[in-house]
C-alpha cells in the first residue's frame, strides 16, 4: 500500500555551474490536492518541477513520485505542461494531442478520439484538423494543455499555465484544473500570479532565492501578516492620536492600524468614552498578494 | 507494463512521429526522386560528351601506306581483328590505306595534316619492319597497326589467307568462386554500403534541432528517457532510408530484367564466398548497422548544435568520417586476413563496411554474428553517450564535473 503522497521532495539541491539555483527545497503534495508553487521570477520553481519530473537530476536531496525514487517509473501517470510551450508546427491539433498521449502510453486511436472530444469541449472543435502553425499562440497553448491531460493523468504538473492566456482562457483553464481535481487527479502548478493561487490552491509553497520560505494553506499564508483595522471616528481631535496604537496612520476619512493582540474591544471602549464615536470600523484580512510580497521580501513569517 | 516494454513503446512512438513527419511532406518526394534528378543531369552531360566524342571519333583514322596487294590483305585482316573488340570505345579508328609515294616518310607526315580526317597513327615501309608514326593519343593505334602488319604478313606467307577456325563455343557455370569475383563482390559490397550511407545517414544530424527549436524537447524529456528519444529518431530516419532503398531497389530490379545478357553475365561473375543468399542478408544487416552506427554518432554530435548554421558546418566532418571509413574498409577488402583488415573489422565505425567485404572474401559465417552483435553494442553505446551529452550540455542536468566541483557548503537558510 503506497503513501497518500503523490509527490515528495526533501532537501532538493540544484547547481548550474557554480550557481546554486535550488537550495534544499522540501515539498509534500498529497493525492487529490491542488498544490501551488509560488515564487518570483528566477526563484527556482521551474528547476524544482523539472527535478521532480526527472527531466534534470538533482545534485542533492531526494524526491519521489508516487513512492518511486525514479520519476520515469510513473511517467505514464503524469501530465506536464512546461513553461516553454512547444509543439510540432506541422502537426494537426488532433495529432499533436494524440502524440502527447501516445508518449504516455495512450493508444493512438483512443488519443485521437479523446482529442476531438477535448478540443470540442474547449471550444476548439473547428481546429481539430488545423495545423499548429495556423493556430494563434493562445490556441496552441490550449492544445498543448489538452495534450497534457488527454491520457487522464493521476498527476498534472503545470508550469506557469496562465501566462500567455487571455482572461477568458485563464478562466477556462481554472475550470479545467478544478475539473481534473474533481476527476481525482493531483495538480501541481507554479505561478507568480496570486489571484489564481488564491482561488485554486488547497496548499501552496512559496519559493524565493531557491529556498522554500513558506508552506501551508492560503489562509496560513495570509495569517503570516497581522490583520489591519480601519477606524473612522465621528469626531476627531488632538487627543485622538494619543488613544490609538502607536502604529496608527492617518488616512483621508480615518485611521489604519494593526489589530491589537487583545482585540479591538478595549480600544473601542476608550474611544467611545472619550467621545470620538464610531462612524466606520472594519477589520481587514491581508490578501495572498501581501503575504507573498512580505514572505519573499525577506521578512520572517510570523 | 515492464520498463523495457514501456521504453520500446516510447521509442517507437518517437520513431513513428519522425517517419511520418519526414515522409508526408512534399520535400520527401524531391528527396526520393533525387537520384532521377542526379541521373538526368548525368545523362545530359553524358550525351553532350558522347556527341563531342563521336564527332571526333568519326573523323579519326589509322593509315597504312602499303601497295594495293597488301592493302587488300590488310583490310581483310583488319575486318577479322575487329570482331574481337566490343563497342565503339574499344575498337581502333577506321583503317585507311594509301598507295606509297616517292618519299614515304614525307607522305606519312603529310597524312597527319590531312583535312579529310584526323590521323592518329601511320604505318609505312616493309611489313616485317614497318615504321609507325603516331600522334599524341595514338599509342594504342600504333600497337594495333603493328598487330595488323603481323597478321597481314602471316596471311601472305600462308598463301593469302589465314587458316579458317570454326570454334564450338559452350557457356559453362563455375563450380567454385573466383578470386576476381570475390574481390569484385567485396568492393561492390563496401562501395554499396558507403554509397547508401553517404546519402542517407548524414540526414540524422539535424533531427534533434527541430525539437530544440520548437521547444518540444522538454515535453519529450518529461515523458520519455532521452535514450528512447535518440533511438526513436534514429529508427524513424532509418525507416525513411529503408523506404528510399526499397523504392529504388524495386525500380532497379525491374530495370534489371531488361539488362542485356552480356551485362547480366558480368554480374554472374560476382561470387561472394558466403554464397549469394547469405551475402544479400549480410549486406542488408551491415547496411542497417552502418546506418545506425554512423547515424547514432551524427545524431549525438548534431544534437549539440543549436542553429541550422552549426548543423551545416557539421556536414564536412561527417563526409570526411564516412570517406575515411570507406577508404579503410576498401583497403581491408583488398587485403583480407591482414592486420589492417582486422583493425577495420573491429573498429566500430568501419566494421560494417569491412565485414561486408569479408563476407565476399571468406566463407565463415560465425564472425558475422559476432560482428553484428559487436556493432549493435556500439550503437547502444553511442546513443547512450549522445543522450548523456545532451542531458548534460543542453538540458544542464547532472552535477558539475568532478574536477570543477567545489564542495563549498550551501547556505540553506530558514525553510
Amino acid at each position: 500500500m503506497g503513501s497518500d503522497l503523490a509527490v515528495s521532495a526533501s532537501g532538493l539541491i540544484k547547481r548550474f555551474g557554480d550557481r546554486v539555483v535550488v537550495r534544499g527545497v522540501d515539498l509534500q503534495v498529497r493525492r487529490g490536492q491542488i498544490y501551488g508553487v509560488l515564487g518570483p521570477n528566477g526563484a527556482g520553481k521551474t528547476t524544482t518541477l523539472r527535478m521532480l519530473l526527472g527531466i534534470i537530476e538533482p545534485d542533492g536531496g531526494e524526491r519521489t513520485l508516487y513512492d518511486s525514487p525514479h520519476p520515469r517509473d510513473a511517467s505514464d501517470r503524469v501530465g506536464y505542461l512546461p513553461e516553454e510551450r512547444g509543439l510540432y508546427p506541422a502537426m494537426k491539433a488532433r495529432e499533436a494531442i494524440a502524440f502527447m498521449g501516445a508518449l504516455r502510453g495512450l493508444p493512438w486511436r483512443t488519443g485521437r478520439a479523446r482529442a476531438v472530444e477535448l478540443l470540442e469541449a474547449a471550444g476548439l472543435g473547428h481546429a481539430v484538423d488545423s495545423k499548429i502553425k495556423k493556430l494563434s499562440k493562445g490556441m496552441a497553448q490550449l492544445v498543448q494543455l489538452l495534450g497534457s491531460v488527454v491520457h487522464q493523468p493521476d498527476l498534472l504538473v503545470l508550469d506557469e499555465p496562465f501566462s500567455g492566456l487571455d482572461p477568458v482562457n485563464q478562466e477556462r483553464l481554472e475550470k479545467l484544473i478544478v475539473a481534473e481535481r474533481d476527476r481525482g487527479a493531483t495538480i501541481l502548478f507554479s505561478t507568480h500570479i496570486m489571484s489564481h493561487a488564491e482561488r485554486l490552491c488547497d496548499r501552496l509553497a512559496i519559493i524565493a532565492g531557491g529556498q522554500r520560505r513558506f508552506e501551508g494553506t492560503v489562509d496560513d499564508a495570509r495569517a503570516t501578516l497581522p490583520q489591519r483595522v480601519h477606524y473612522q471616528p465621528r469626531s476627531g481631535g488632538a487627543e485622538l492620536a494619543a488613544l490609538l496604537p502607536p502604529d496608527a496612520q492617518a488616512e483621508p476619512g480615518g485611521w489604519r492600524f494593526q489589530l491589537p493582540d487583545d482585540g479591538v474591544e478595549t480600544l473601542l471602549g476608550r474611544l467611545l468614552a472619550a467621545g470620538h464615536g464610531i462612524a466606520g470600523l472594519s477589520i481587514e484580512r491581508p490578501g495572498l498578494h501581501e503575504a507573498f510580497v512580505r514572505i519573499v521580501g525577506g521578512e520572517e513569517p510570523r | 507494463m515492464t520498463r523495457l516494454r514501456r521504453t520500446l513503446r516510447q521509442t517507437l512512438t518517437i520513431a513513428r512521429r519522425d517517419f511520418v513527419a519526414t515522409v508526408y511532406t512534399p520535400i520527401f518526394l524531391l528527396f526520393l526522386l533525387a537520384p532521377v534528378i542526379m541521373g538526368s543531369f548525368g545523362a545530359v552531360g553524358g550525351l553532350g560528351a558522347q556527341s563531342v566524342a563521336e564527332g571526333s571519333a568519326d573523323r579519326a583514322r589509322i593509315v597504312a601506306i602499303v601497295p594495293d596487294a597488301q592493302a587488300r590483305a590488310m583490310i581483310a585482316a583488319d575486318a577479322r581483328l575487329r570482331t574481337g573488340f566490343r563497342g565503339r570505345d574499344e575498337a581502333p579508328a577506321e583503317l585507311v590505306t594509301l598507295r606509297p609515294g616517292a618519299d614515304l616518310p614525307a607522305q606519312a607526315r603529310a597524312a597527319f595534316a590531312s583535312r579529310q580526317f584526323d590521323t592518329s597513327a601511320v604505318l609505312f615501309g616493309p611489313l616485317h619492319r614497318p615504321h609507325i608514326l603516331y600522334g599524341p593519343r595514338g599509342g594504342r593505334s600504333a600497337v594495333y597497326l603493328e598487330l595488323l602488319a603481323q597478321t597481314t604478313l602471316a596471311a601472305e606467307r600462308l598463301g593469302g589467307a589465314l587458316p579458317a577456325v570454326t570454334a564450338i563455343k559452350l557457356p559453362i557455370q563455375r563450380t567454385r568462386t573466383t578470386t576476381g569475383g570475390r574481390n569484385q563482390s567485396a568492393f561492390l559490397a563496401v562501395f554499396g554500403i558507403f554509397f547508401l550511407t553517404l546519402f542517407l545517414a548524414g540526414q540524422v544530424v539535424g533531427t534533434m534541432a527541430e525539437e530544440r527549436n520548437n521547444k518540444v524537447i522538454e515535453v519529450l524529456a518529461a515523458a520519455v528517457p532521452l535514450e528512447s528519444v535518440f533511438l526513436g529518431k534514429l529508427l524513424g530516419m532509418f525507416g525513411v532510408a529503408l523506404l528510399f532503398v526499397g523504392f529504388w531497389a524495386t525500380i532497379i530490379g525491374q530495370i534489371g530484367s531488361f539488362v542485356p545478357p552480356a551485362v547480366a553475365a558480368g554480374f554472374a561473375e560476382l561470387t561472394p564466398a558466403v554464397g549469394p543468399g547469405a551475402f544479400a542478408l549480410l549486406f542488408a544487416g551491415y547496411f542497417a548497422m552502418a546506418y545506425l552506427l554512423l547515424g547514432s554518432v551524427f545524431l549525438g554530435v548534431g544534437a549539440q548544435a543549436s542553429t541550422p548554421r552549426e548543423i551545416q558546418m557539421l556536414s564536412l566532418p561527417i563526409t570526411i568520417v564516412q570517406v575515411a571509413m570507406f577508404a579503410l574498409a576498401t583497403a581491408a577488402a583488398s587485403q583480407p586476413g591482414t592486420n589492417l583488415a582486422r583493425i577495420a573489422e573491429i573498429f566500430p565505425l568501419s566494421s560494417p563496411f569491412a565485414m561486408a567485404g569479408r563476407a565476399a572474401n571468406t566463407p565463415e559465417l560465425w564472425p558475422h554474428f559476432a560482428a553484428l552483435a559487436w556493432q549493435a553494442l556500439w550503437v547502444a553505446i553511442f546513443i547512450t553517450l549522445g543522450a548523456r551529452a545532451f542531458r548534460r550540455g543542453v538540458l544542464q542536468s547532472g552535477s558539475a564535473r568532478w574536477w570543477r566541483r567545489k564542495r563549498q557548503p550551501i547556505d540553506m537558510g530558514v525553510s
